[in-house]
């Protein structure tokens, strides 16, 4: 019967692929508008092939380097090390590193995908804007399923595909170390370009010149908007594919750890909830269409919402009649409703329409430095929700499951993790949509639409930034739950080789290993942060040089060098990757192999602690202050050009990598953590200094 | 190439030039080497113009094309003095430039509105420029500093725009402040109240406010008069700036 499920799982991938295609077509064949708003998005597009032509370039030597050693290391039998003497089995080291390879190219694929149909669909979208909101809604939507439904159809196919072939699920465990480390770069690279290019596009073209967002005398404005999809599309997708999969192959390796008949079938039930999560987003699409009353947000909940009633109902129906215990069908529900509350709470910190953006908005008048104190004591507090909905999620998960005497209460939190990420291809499609509908108002503004055109796109733009927020708050709440059960698989490998990992702070060790994980999301943070001003130091130089030189520039009589500017948001994002690749994948093998595997344990447990904190923090603090700007821009407390705004828009400068570089990356860096600890579980427990 | 004649108020200077007045207000904001930026409000004046103040023709003279044959952006005929010296009747258009040097014409209009309900905030741009809080409509107003005034302060002419101030004309201790973006609130609002209780019909807000104005502040339009009479330039609505002058308003309202 497993063997049906899991072939049952790669046809259903397909055809979640399949559908992406076929709506990917659909996109190319609406209207691609006039002359000027085709050259617009050429521009971006270009921009954005560059951008992955050099991202790809590069994560192929990592994926090639770190395949090499991982294709070496699990070539000897690491269940014998240590003996005196290791069986060297090639086939097993090849079948680690093809699976290491394969979890990164479906990634890459799943977000070369989204990032394709994005820059196609972005002036299609302002096109159909021009006739109705509705057609420019369902283009952008519709663009945005092919990232969701193509990313868990490739991460389904790949994960059915390698346990039939293995029935390993530790082999799964490399294709999630793969998945997980290009998502690292791509989510940690996209976040430093897209800052890079928004911060010294508009400190240069409004602070110093004084003309407008998205105008197109700007040399940054197309690296800009190339910034959304790189950042928004290609990052976010890939983040939310690693921790998609990676909360599956963790249920998978504690139902695999159970005792007793019945072990099979829990290692595959992961998988199973994902497949499920694949029709159901396909119904909740179908649901998503913009009524009478003309509000895409109501759409994308609406979407939602139906895609979890339909979920839910496939799980009951698969508990009753698949014969699973009801725990499973309670811990799935519990990470599901868990990841919609705590993706609503986060409206809740920063949607204009409650109190801690209008209260940042309003104490704006009395200067940034109680904007910055202000939003940040509100990102603080929008920890609690989150934490709450985590605490809970975990602990109803666990007592239930170790309540029914069939499954482990720690298997049954890695289901609850599952739960809540199954369907992902719907949060995905809601988030891809807001990059896309940012990008069709920069071309409506570029292109020179008219100004309904863009009053319209602007309506969708703000839908999307809300679903934006929402996808942040429910990632790296479902990252936190996914870190949890990868620490207990962690814990399952290395006991597996007979040691004893005691996780007590009363050990050094482990203290040492706490602290030495609980400054890695902080310095991970700095170090992400510190790009973007850096390189935006560099790209503002450029762009008052292409002001300086070419005055016709400002005139608008001649074209800026826009791929100079897109070149070096480039460079300079790829190029400040190493130290914090080297934080993820390295820190911990280090920690792992001198201070051995409590210390890990412990660092582990410091790293998810931190990561989860400062990950909400920055991301909430970081939509609060963008939206209490947005909120002075609509006529509040004095408007744009106040003392309010003055203040606001220095908030919202601050807030732009909190939200878009550091915090969405951190529940990368904790996830690549957690996997690296775990893949290399045997080696460490075999091989440590102390 | 014909050459131009314009009345700028930022600062106050008469200027020929050969470039057109959309040309003129972009190379006004911006500079030749676009390095400066700063907004620019100028009124283009009759070509007939002459007066025994001002050396116009020899200005007119200097006006030449430069070698590469490229026009002459600006001769400065005079730069003291102007607006008081220049007939209302020689003055043909008002311009205002956006500090990125998008440029609106404004025609004049018939006459000056009505005075409507409620306090008043004038921006004077010229020859001084205090915000100044006030009782009276456009037409009193002007007819205070410039024709009868009941103070020893007289001024030979003047250009000022009205400012909106929204709620806080009829109730200005607790009207909401909506989007003004004014500074120092609490000062504005004392001296509105003031007006409403006490015998005065004109309150300094401020002697000196930064340079520029926010266009979309501007409640109606712009008004310059001197002794002979009163010319109102009325800003056109929002809807009709954004559907004709889209660039320009995007500008003006950042």
């Amino acid at each position: 019967m497993t063997q049906t499920w899991l072939i049952f799982g790669i046809l259903s991938g397909f055809v979640s692929v399949g559908v992406a295609l076929f709506i990917y077509f659909w996109v190319m064949r609406q209207d691609a508008g006039s002359e000027r708003a085709q050259e617009v998005a050429r521009w971006i597009r270009e921009g954005a092939a560059s951008y992955l032509k050099r991202l790809y370039t590069a994560l192929t030597l990592v994926a090639v380097v770190l395949g090499f050693v991982i294709g070496i290391v699990f070539s000897f039998d690491l269940t014998q090390l240590g003996s005196g003497s290791v069986d060297i089995s090639p086939t097993n080291g090849l079948i680690m590193a093809g699976a290491f390879i394969f979890g990164a190219l479906c990634s890459a694929i799943a977000g070369y995908l989204g990032m394709a149909v994005a820059v196609q669909a972005n002036v299609r979208s302002a096109v159909a804007v021009s006739d109705t909101l509705n057609k420019g809604f369902r283009v952008a939507f519709y663009a945005g399923a092919v990232m969701g439904l193509a990313m868990v159809g490739l991460a389904v196919v790949g994960m059915c595909v390698i346990f039939i072939l293995t029935g390993n699920p530790e082999v799964v465990l490399g294709f999630s170390f793969g998945a997980s480390t290009l998502a690292l770069l791509a989510k940690a690279g996209g976040g430093i370009y897209t800052k890079t290019a928004d911060i010294a596009a508009d400190l240069v073209g409004k602070i110093e010149v004084g003309i407008p967002e998205d105008d197109p005398r700007n040399p940054a404005v197309v690296a800009d908007n190339v910034g959304d999809n790189v950042g928004d599309v290609a990052g976010m997708g890939a983040d939310i594919f690693d921790s998609y999969v990676a909360s599956t192959v963790a249920a998978m390796l504690l139902g695999a750890a159970m005792t007793g008949g019945d072990s099979l079938k829990y290692t595959v039930f992961p998988l199973i909830l994902c497949t499920l999560g694949i029709y159901a987003s396909l119904i909740g699409i179908q649901f998503v269409r913009v009524g009478k009353n003309g509000k895409p947000g109501a759409a994308l909940n609406f979407g939602t919402i139906f895609t979890c009633v339909a979920f839910t109902g496939m799980v009951v129906g698969l508990v009753l009649i698949g014969g699973y215990d009801l725990s499973v069908l309670w811990s799935t529900l519990i990470g599901l409703t868990a990841g919609v509350v705590i993706g609503n709470t986060t409206e809740f910190f920063t949607s204009e329409e409650f109190k801690p953006v209008q209260e940042t908005a309003k104490v704006s008048n009395s200067g940034a430095a109680i904007t910055i104190i202000t939003g940040f004591s509100y990102g603080l507090l929008s920890i609690f929700p989150s934490i709450i909905g985590i605490v809970i999620a975990t602990l109803v998960s666990y007592y239930i499951s170790e309540a029914s005497g069939v499954i482990t209460g720690i298997y049954g939190i890695g289901i609850s993790a599952v739960g809540m990420l199954a369907v992902s291809g719907m949060i995905v499609s809601a988030d891809a949509y807001g990059p896309i509908v940012d990008n069709a108002r920069g071309i409506a503004e570029m292109a020179g639409m008219e100004h309904e055109v863009i009053k319209r796109a602007d309506v969708l733009d703000s839908a999307g930034n809300t679903a934006k927020a929402i996808t942040k708050g429910f990632s790296i709440s479902a990252a936190a739950l996914t870190v949890l059960a990868l620490f207990a698989a962690y814990a399952e490998v290395i006991e597996a080789r007979g040691l004893t990992l005691e996780i007590s702070l009363r050990n050094p060790l482990v203290t040492a290993g706490v602290l030495l994980g609980a400054m890695t999301p902080p310095i991970f943070s700095a170090l992400t942060m510190l790009s973007v001003t850096h390189n935006a130091f560099d790209m503002i130089e450029e762009i008052r040089r292409q002001f300086r030189e070419d005055p016709g520039i400002l005139a608008g009589t001649s074209l800026p060098d826009y791929t100079r500017c897109v070149s070096m948001a480039a460079q300079g994002a790829l190029s400040s990757l190493v130290l914090p690749a080297f934080l993820a994948v390295g820190l911990p093998l280090l920690v792992g192999f001198l201070l051995g595997p409590e210390a890990l344990g412990g660092f582990l447990g410091g790293a998810i602690f931190t990561g989860v904190i400062f990950a909400l923090l920055m991301a909430n603090a970081g939509g609060l202050w963008d939206n209490a700007k947005k909120f002075i821009e609509t006529g509040q407390y004095g408007g744009v050009g106040s003392n309010a705004h003055k203040a606001s828009v220095v908030g919202d400068t601050v807030g732009d990598p909190f939200k878009d570089t550091a915090g969405p990356s951190l529940n990368t860096l904790i996830t690549v953590m957690s996997l690296v600890s775990s893949l290399f579980a045997p080696v460490i427990a075999a091989f440590h200094l102390f | 190439m014909a050459v131009n004649l314009f009345l700028s108020l930022i600062p106050e200077a008469l200027i020929a030039s050969m470039l057109s007045p959309e040309e003129f207000g972009a190379y006004y904001a911006v500079g030749t080497e676009k390095k400066s930026r700063g907004q620019a409000i100028f009124f283009e004046l009759d070509p007939k113009f002459r007066s025994k103040d001002f050396r116009i023709e020899e200005g007119i003279k200097r006006c030449v094309p430069h070698e590469d044959g490229t026009p002459k952006r600006s001769i400065y005929i005079s730069v003291y003095r102007v607006l008081e010296n220049v007939p209302v009747n020689a003055i043909k258009k008002m311009y205002l430039t956006t500090q990125d040097g998008r440029t609106l014409p404004i025609e004049p209009a018939g006459k000056v509105p009505a005075d409507g309900e409620g306090l008043h905030l004038y921006r004077e741009i010229s020859p001084v420029s205090p915000l100044v809080a006030s009782t009276l409509g456009p037409q009193d107003f002007y007819e205070l500093i410039v024709k009868n005034p009941s103070s020893l302060v007289k001024l030979p002419a003047v250009c000022f725009a009205e400012l909106r101030l929204g709620n806080l004309a009829t109730d200005p201790q607790h009207g909401e402040v909506g989007d003004l973006p004014y500074g120092n609130m609490e000062h504005l609002r004392n001296c509105l109240t003031d007006l409403s209780t006490k015998q005065v019909h004109t309150k300094m807000v401020d002697r000196m406010p930064s340079s520029g104005i926010p266009f979309r502040t501007v409640k109606n339009g712009f008004f310059v008069g001197s002794q002979e009479k009163l010319i109102y330039f009325p800003l056109p609505q929002e809807e009709e700036l954004v559907k004709d002058h889209y660039r320009w308003w995007r500008s003006a309202t950042m």
